[in-house]
């Protein structure tokens, strides 16, 4: 009979920390530091560190370049509530990502505030790799995990009357220092049509790299619509709203004559103060030329036939 | 000197009386030209610096928009006459 003596550093397995706890260590030291550094609410972000279930690739979306390096897409944002240079990741990092609610209402028959944990668990996520065309002219590729809005929209059924839809971004003002400027139309609006938003490529982004979306790229959540200008693309979204009317977006508001309601990719069309016609690849620094919808035109032309009248290139 | 003072200090009764008392000067310009503050801010922080929009020029900016012409104003009125009681 083998009687085994432990000894004394030598534990039952039951008292051994879960595996998740032991990998989320830095995660949850580098919340609560976060949080005694910042005063954000911090046990909530340091008991439960991030994660992303895994999602299977779709590779029916090719981008047709290389992935951009995961630091330089963290690290070069466009985020105007922490400010209008690139370097606002560090800022960002205050954005607290729990809890997280997303409220869908407006004209559906069953308007729901939906839980990110909730979207994370009941949503069919994939990853896409997707091109993202900034107006500023440079441009990155990303591997994103997310779901369609379509089939958001689904759980809540628009009826209809719902021609548009209304993207609200987070506005905290203790976190976000450029809502001190005051005289900016806050929060930050975006939309799309109805039929934009219930398109196959339209995205509702949770994750990149195969990790829960940082903050500075519009954690926890965001849209991204790719054969749109990247600003079209709320990022941190709090509500989602479908209406009848088209919603003036924040852009539009503040300087109509150089960001208009669509904001479609066209090469041929210059921005008021420079030109469109090629863009820089971050991470490469190469200059490469632009596509009419951002590559995407054999998915979204039809989307705008009969429409020539409008502004569709800005 | 005591002239420019006294303009000033006239803009910001004028803005005072036609804009409101409390607000922004921010607002006001905003008002003037939308696209004025967005693209000044853009041209700060990414050439210059990002602190210089945030705590200098922001501050400013949540001021009411007739207390910097009436600072100003009170200090070239201040300086003027230092100047002419040393004269």
């Amino acid at each position: 009979m083998l009687i085994r003596i432990t000894r004394g550093w030598e534990i039952p397995d039951r008292l051994a920390t879960p595996e998740a706890l032991v990998f989320g260590r830095r995660a949850v030291l580098g919340g609560t530091a976060l949080g005694l550094a910042t005063g954000i609410a911090g046990p909530a972000r340091a008991a439960e560190p991030l994660s992303l279930p895994p999602a299977m690739r779709n590779t029916r979306y090719a981008p047709g370049r290389a992935v951009t390096p995961e630091r330089e897409v963290t690290s070069y944002n466009n985020f105007y509530e922490f400010g209008s240079h690139k370097g606002i990741a560090r800022a960002a990092q205050r954005l607290p990502q729990r809890p997280w609610t997303v409220k869908v209402d407006g004209l559906v028959d069953h308007p729901r505030e939906f839980g990110i944990e909730d979207l994370l668990r009941e949503m069919p996520l994939e990853e896409r790799v997707y091109r993202l065309r900034c107006v500023e002219a440079w441009s990155m590729v990303v591997p994103w995990t997310g779901f369609p809005l379509s089939a958001l929209l689904d759980r809540v059924a628009p009826q209809s009357g719902a021609k548009y839809v209304r993207f609200e971004t987070a506005a905290i003002p203790g976190v976000m220092p450029g809502l001190r400027q005051s005289w900016y139309p806050w929060p930050y609006i975006e939309g799309c049509t109805i039929e934009e938003a219930a398109h196959e490529l339209s995205f509702l982004v949770v994750g990149a790299y195969g990790k829960p979306l940082p903050p500075q790229n519009g954690g926890p959540i965001r849209i991204h619509q790719p054969w749109k200008y990247g600003f079209k693309a709320g990022k941190s979204l709090v509500r989602v709203s479908l209406v009848a009317e088209r919603p003036k977006s924040f852009w539009e508001t503040v300087q109509p004559s150089e960001y208009g309601f669509w904001a479609n990719v066209n090469p041929a069309v210059p921005h008021p103060r420079w030109s469109q016609a090629t863009e820089r690849v971050l991470g490469t620094g190469e200059l490469v030329p632009t596509q009419l919808f951002n590559g995407y035109g054999e998915f979204v032309a039809g989307l705008y036939a009969g429409l020539e009248n409008e502004r569709l290139w800005a | 000197m005591r002239l420019a003072g006294l303009l000033l200090l006239a803009l910001a009764a004028g803005l005072g009386l036609r804009l409101g008392w409390g607000e922004p000067l921010g607002a006001a310009l905003f008002r003037l030209d939308p696209g004025l503050l967005n693209m000044a801010q853009a041209g700060i922080q990414r050439r210059l610096a990002p602190w210089l929009w945030d705590d200098v020029l922001l501050p400013v900016l949540e001021q009411p928009s007739w207390l910097v012409p009436a600072v100003l104003g009170a200090l070239l009125l201040l300086a003027a006459a230092l100047r002419r009681r040393r004269a």
